[in-house]
């Protein structure tokens, strides 16, 4: 018998997803459409969240939540030295971890080619033409 | 109308294979050897079998044998992304203590991630093709591939796109089919092939030899190259299990010209495989899984080079009397 796993996709994955469809020069951040969130807590890792900090788009992620609505739940721009400032690894932990889009549609901002995401799995499979 | 159609292309000569491709699969290119299409039918009928598990054993050894290659690398590797994860074999065994936080893993067949084993790492799941990674540049510090680079049609491109994912100094650790894999049944169906049917079509994939997987990593761009190889002989009663076997774990054939086997030349091969490869002492037939395990990184400035010409000082010391 094989077990389902619950599956989301988390907005640290977001961040580093891309469209790649042909053709497509600015393909990133893929515009999030989504029908399903959910919350689930995560243990917290500061050393982690410091080690993200130098290679995740911030804008990005700042845009991301808005798609989600979540607005101003994070700051416009990283603090300097953030490894010392735990209030906001906290909430940059949150945002990055602990919110999955489980239903919805990732849209490429250029060609608008939809990739949906469904049971919390992004689909980025491209058709024949589109290679 | 079909069958019609089918009997047609059978007979044409083989230098006019263009309808046989119509039937058989669709190839994204005119060059691509693969089908992808089919191997994501053939990887979606595999997960869908109750007792997919009876076929885990080599993708499950392969992929042990890359975790144990992560634990030697004494390096920490925060973000971790897992081509062709199957039903997740890596992120199954990888821990924390391998240095590991957070892995993504991908698959061409939506239906392996949904059943993927559980893992004790922070886990997300993407259906992409390893062919077309849909990743910024820079963004993870390894990249692991555990049975699944012998599928891909474009293979110094798979390892340009990878190189573009990895961070600076960032590692590739995979393992994948080489040349000699499966000679035992290439050769049999060969033999009977031509013997019954007066001709020979590929059944078994073209897989690459250890030297030029070297020559394309470093072409590619990959410092520090290493590779190892490994053999795997698995025993089996007859033929028959075997190519039931290598369809239960989904490395069934995918390739775009592959033709149909009749029944006299399955039932010849077989014969000639126990002859000549066969152990009579224990009547079963080895089956040689050739793995190549390569690892490579992209280039920093932090990484070891070769010394400048000149730099060590010339002679080996040699006493002048003694020349």
């Amino acid at each position: 018998m094989l077990l389902s796993r619950i599956l989301n996709m988390r907005l640290i994955t977001h961040n580093m997803l891309t469209s790649h469809v042909k053709g497509v020069t600015n393909g990133y951040p893929l515009i999030i459409e989504a029908t399903e969130v959910e919350e689930k807590e995560v243990d917290f890792n500061p050393e982690f969240i410091s080690r993200m900090m130098s290679r995740i788009e911030w804008p990005a992620l700042v845009k991301a939540m808005e798609w989600i609505g979540k607005k101003d739940c994070l700051p416009e721009e990283p603090i300097e030295n953030c490894e010392k400032d735990n209030d906001f690894l906290q909430k940059a932990h949150h945002a990055l971890m602990e919110i999955e889009v489980i239903t919805g549609s990732l849209k490429c901002p250029e060609s608008g080619r939809k990739f949906p995401i469904s049971n919390g799995i992004p689909n980025m499979l491209l058709n024949e033409d589109e290679v | 109308m079909t069958w019609y159609f089918v009997s047609k292309c059978l007979t044409r000569h083989a230098h006019k294979p263009a309808k046989i491709i119509r039937y058989f699969g669709n190839a994204v290119s005119e060059r691509a050897v693969f089908s992808r299409r089919t191997k994501a039918i053939q990887k979606k009928r595999a997960v869908s079998s109750p007792d997919v598990h009876v076929f885990d054993y080599l993708k499950s050894e392969a992929s042990d044998m890359i975790c144990d290659r992560v634990g030697d690398v004494k390096r920490s590797f925060p973000v971790v992304l897992d081509l062709s994860s199957n039903r997740g074999f890596l992120s199954r065994t990888l821990t924390k203590q391998d240095g590991i936080d957070y892995v993504v893993q991908g698959d061409i067949c939506r239906e392996n991630l949904v059943h993927s084993f559980p893992s004790q790492l922070p886990c997300d799941s993407v259906a992409f093709d390893e062919e077309l990674l849909p990743y910024r540049d820079n963004s993870f510090d390894l990249v692991l591939s555990s049975m699944g680079m012998h599928w891909v049609n474009d293979l110094p491109g798979c390892f340009k796109q990878i190189l573009r994912v990895l961070k600076q100094d960032g590692c590739f650790i995979g393992v994948m089919c080489g040349a000699d894999t499966l000679y035992e049944l290439r050769c049999s169906l060969q033999l009977a092939e031509t013997e019954r049917e007066s001709g020979m079509a590929p059944h078994i994939s073209p897989m690459i030899p250890g030297h030029q997987l070297a020559n394309l990593l470093w072409g590619a761009g990959f410092s520090l190259v290493t590779l190892d190889f490994d053999e795997l002989i698995v025993n089996y009663p007859s033929m028959f299990e075997l190519m039931e076997d290598l369809q239960g774990m989904a490395e069934n054939s995918a390739i775009v010209h592959r033709k149909m086997l009749h029944r006299d030349t399955l039932i010849a091969a077989a014969s000639i495989y126990q002859a000549m490869y066969g152990d009579k002492s224990s009547e079963c037939i080895p089956a040689t899984f050739q793995l190549l395990f390569m690892i490579g990184w992209k280039p920093d400035k932090s990484q070891q080079k070769p010394l400048e010409r000149g730099t060590v000082p010339k002679g080996f010391n040699i006493n002048k009397s003694e020349t």
